[in-house]
């Protein structure tokens, strides 16, 4: 027998150490942008995902896949240059962002490539994790399944003076959960049937690890998926504590060794790691394999399934089985944590308690609404009260200002996770189905998501403050993207009843100055009362260059960008949304 | 009287596909069969496909200049027309991309990416993008491989140049030159067609 030698046994082993570190992928963390200016630029690129050919992406700005971090600060005036650089049109949503329903971003307010749209508001959100993401109806799932969308991050002074971790990339930790399903050639798959994905992405990262310090951490964990939901929990059985959901900080913080995210939903958690031993590792975990499930709700499974969750046993379509990822009914890791040495001025301790929120209370409710899940059944789409969604149609008619009572009712088939656009929401109750009739303490505070089981409903309020516009509606949809894109999606306005405008004004005469133009091109109107709801420039070749709601006309246009040529610019009305358009020459 | 007009109905019925297959035959024997085109090439000159006399096949690379999966190719492409420009098969770069979208893709930057990449091969411009429409590209690049058969261009090739965009070194499957090497020696075509890798080629309405 040969024998081996102490340094050939000596590289074996150095070998097998690399080996095994080579198992993980260093988690990315995407970069920042602050300020109050942001600029986007969507576009298609490549990433290498795996070994073999490079997997076509969309991305944000300067990354291969997602995008940058957007952080701002409440009572900020925010700035957007949202620029489509895809080979498609799409949308930009700001989930959880209170503001105004032409500034949201949902499936009217299509950007054709090579158009810039520049909404802008107030941040009237408390600090809290948001996320933008595209929302062209039919489209969500392939758009956000190739990579684009982001954090939002919002700050206040508030959470500022909390001694909670916020050193962002260090002991402040955004992680997007999502998993993917791969062709042939590595291509990502987006048909109907590939609602699961058989690897785990964090971020974007394949088999992520991280290295946390020796100390407490903060994780924002956003569920990101096309319809998986996840039931987090960390190797070590450990319990952690959930400190915030969708829309802001909890009371105080909720201690937890499971957590349930659903898709679109996000939960800031923090990890005390301050007995973890340096050099050592924790895994973060899904456990969602049919027995996990089972014991957080006896009897069924919380995900959508009336039993498990669907399985390779499936019937297989081109590209895999239907509804079954090699991830169904498994627990899976989603990150690998290995501990490093703490760092300056750590936070040690978790907080007995947070901010103070009030919440609305049913005395105040004026209104009450019960949406029904429908469809679904023999082959069918889902849908929402019986109506697939309709680019043309609004569902709901809601007052300026009103508290209502909504009560989302499911007798169907599947779970479902319910977001709502424009306000957060408070929860009041859950009843029935398989979750039983207890809300989960974490899931009080304000919500956009929520989880509507199967033979369940849910009823929460909300209070439609700030924006009215009869015209421009806001989206309330199941967040599994295919469902969305299915149909399952409706639409409802805010309106203010106490405030039409009585005013009278015959002729709409927007002119534009000065013509031709070189730096600033001003619109204005002989009629003081007329005011500009969109505007709206095209190119001599009839292409839309730039998409500006309500614009801020005071100004002037910035044309400098703008090629010598003849543009057609075209101004909607506020009051009746009429259109006049003007054509006007750049020199 | 029944049984006549079943007949004439047969007939009827025989000489209407005759006839519609007359002025659709783009398919012979399963094979999608492409036109000839006349496209403005980055050195000013129209091109079209009859203007190689002596061409038993062509490769066409849709591809174009602002895709960053496309911009992977350019010296693979060099060398596939040195290869096989001089068997008979030369090859053909369109951009059909929408160049009021993507500033990058207008002629003039065409020209000076073939200079600067110094292509030794035509590379066309599809303004209103017929020609990729004719050949259903979807991605850049696209690759397809047509042969002459009976006067008509038959698509013999239809996918991806090779299975590694950004490793070069790690190709393993050279599905075009595997298509061409295979048509000269007047053997089938072993993989046929291969999912495109690229960017879409987004159609004007």
């Amino acid at each position: 027998m040969k024998k081996i030698s102490k340094n050939t046994l000596f590289f074996l082993i150095i070998f097998k150490a690399n080996f095994l570190l080579a198992q993980y992928n260093n988690l990315w963390i995407p970069d920042t942008l602050s300020g109050t200016t942001f600029n986007l630029i969507l576009k298609d690129t490549f990433a290498q995902f795996r070994t073999g050919n490079q997997t076509i992406t969309g991305a944000v700005n300067k990354s291969n896949f997602w995008g940058p971090t957007i952080i701002m600060r409440k009572g900020d005036a925010v700035n957007f240059n949202v620029t489509n650089k895809l080979n498609d049109s799409t949308t930009i949503h700001w989930h959880g962002m209170h503001l105004p329903a032409i500034m949201d971003g949902g499936p009217h307010q299509i950007i054709p490539p090579g158009a810039s749209w520049q909404p802008y508001w107030q941040v009237n959100n408390q600090a809290a994790t948001l996320w933008y993401h595209p929302h062209l109806h039919e489209m969500t799932q392939q758009h956000v399944t190739k990579g684009i969308g982001g954090f939002i991050i919002i700050r206040d002074s508030t959470e500022d003076a909390l001694p909670i971790p916020r050193k962002y990339g260090i002991d402040d930790i955004p992680l997007a959960l999502t998993s993917r399903r791969f062709l042939t050639g590595n291509q990502m798959a987006f048909s109907l049937i590939d609602n699961y994905g058989d690897y785990e992405m964090v971020n974007g990262t394949l088999k992520a690890q991280l290295n946390l310090p020796k100390q407490v951490v903060r994780l924002r964990i956003l569920n990101g998926e096309i319809q998986r939901g996840y039931n987090i929990g960390f190797s070590d059985n450990s319990t952690f504590f959930v400190i915030a959901n969708d829309d802001g900080l909890l009371d105080a913080p909720i201690p937890v060794t499971r957590l349930a995210v659903q898709t679109g939903e996000r939960y800031e958690v923090l990890v005390d790691l301050t007995k973890a031993t340096i050099g050592g590792t924790l895994d973060m975990i899904a456990y969602n394999s049919a027995s996990e499930l089972q014991a957080l709700t006896p009897g069924q499974n919380i995900f959508g399934w009336p039993g498990n969750e669907g399985n390779p046993s499936n019937p297989t379509g081109n590209n895999g089985p239907i509804n079954g990822g090699l991830l169904n009914n498994t627990n899976f890791n989603i990150l690998r944590i290995n501990i490093v040495a703490t760092t300056s001025n750590p936070i040690t301790l978790i907080p007995v308690t947070l901010i103070k929120n009030n919440y609305w209370t049913t005395a105040e409710v004026s209104k009450s609404r019960t949406i029904t899940i429908t469809g679904g059944q023999a082959g069918t789409a889902f849908s929402l009260d019986n109506a697939f969604f309709s680019l043309t149609k609004t569902n709901q008619t809601v007052n300026l200002g009103a508290v209502e009572k909504w009560t989302i009712v499911n007798n169907n088939i599947f779970g479902h996770a319910f977001h709502l656009h424009d306000v957060p929401f408070h929860i009041i109750s859950r009843s029935g189905g398989n979750m039983g009739t207890n809300l989960r303490t974490y899931e009080q505070g304000w919500k956009d998501v929520v989880w509507i089981p199967i033979s369940g409903s849910v009823t929460f309020l909300a209070k439609f403050e700030d924006y009215a516009d009869s015209k421009w509606p806001y989206m309330y949809h199941c967040h599994a993207l295919t469902h969305e894109d299915e149909g399952m999606m409706a639409s409802f306005v805010v309106v203010n009843p106490a405030g039409i405008n009585q005013e009278n004004y015959s002729d709409l005469d927007f002119m534009v100055s000065p013509n031709p133009v070189k730096d600033k091109l001003f619109v204005s109107s002989s009629n003081p009362a007329l005011k500009v709801y969109y505007i709206k420039i095209f190119d001599a070749a009839g292409r839309t260059i730039y998409m500006m709601p309500m614009p801020k006309l005071n100004e002037g246009i910035d044309m400098r960008n703008f090629k010598p040529g003849t543009y057609t610019i075209q101004v909607t009305d506020e009051k009746f949304k009429q259109t006049i358009t003007k054509k006007f020459i750049v020199e | 009287m029944k049984f006549k007009t079943k007949l004439i109905q047969a007939k009827l019925g025989l000489l209407i596909i005759a006839t519609f297959s007359l002025f659709t035959s783009f398919k012979i024997h399963n094979q999608s069969v492409v036109v000839d085109f006349s496209l403005k090439n980055v050195d000013g000159n129209m091109v079209s496909l009859s203007d190689y006399k002596s061409a038993k096949g062509f490769i066409i690379i849709f591809t174009c200049n602002h895709c960053p999966f496309a911009k992977l190719y350019p010296k693979r492409l060099n060398a596939l027309n040195k290869k096989y420009n001089k068997l008979g098969v030369p090859l053909l770069a369109i951009s059909s991309t929408d160049t009021l979208i993507f500033e990058e893709d207008t002629f003039d930057k065409m020209v000076k990416k073939s200079r600067s990449e110094k292509f030794n091969f035509p590379y066309l411009i599809d303004v209103n993008q017929m020609v990729a429409k004719n050949f259903k590209a979807e991605k850049t690049p696209h690759a397809f491989v047509i042969w002459k058969d009976n006067g008509a261009w038959v698509i013999k090739y239809n996918g991806a140049i090779d299975d590694n965009g950004a490793e070069p070194s790690k190709v393993k499957e050279k599905y075009v030159e595997k298509a061409v090497d295979a048509i000269l020696q007047g053997k089938e075509v072993p993989v046929k067609e291969t999912k495109s890798v690229g960017c879409q080629i987004h159609f004007r309405g």
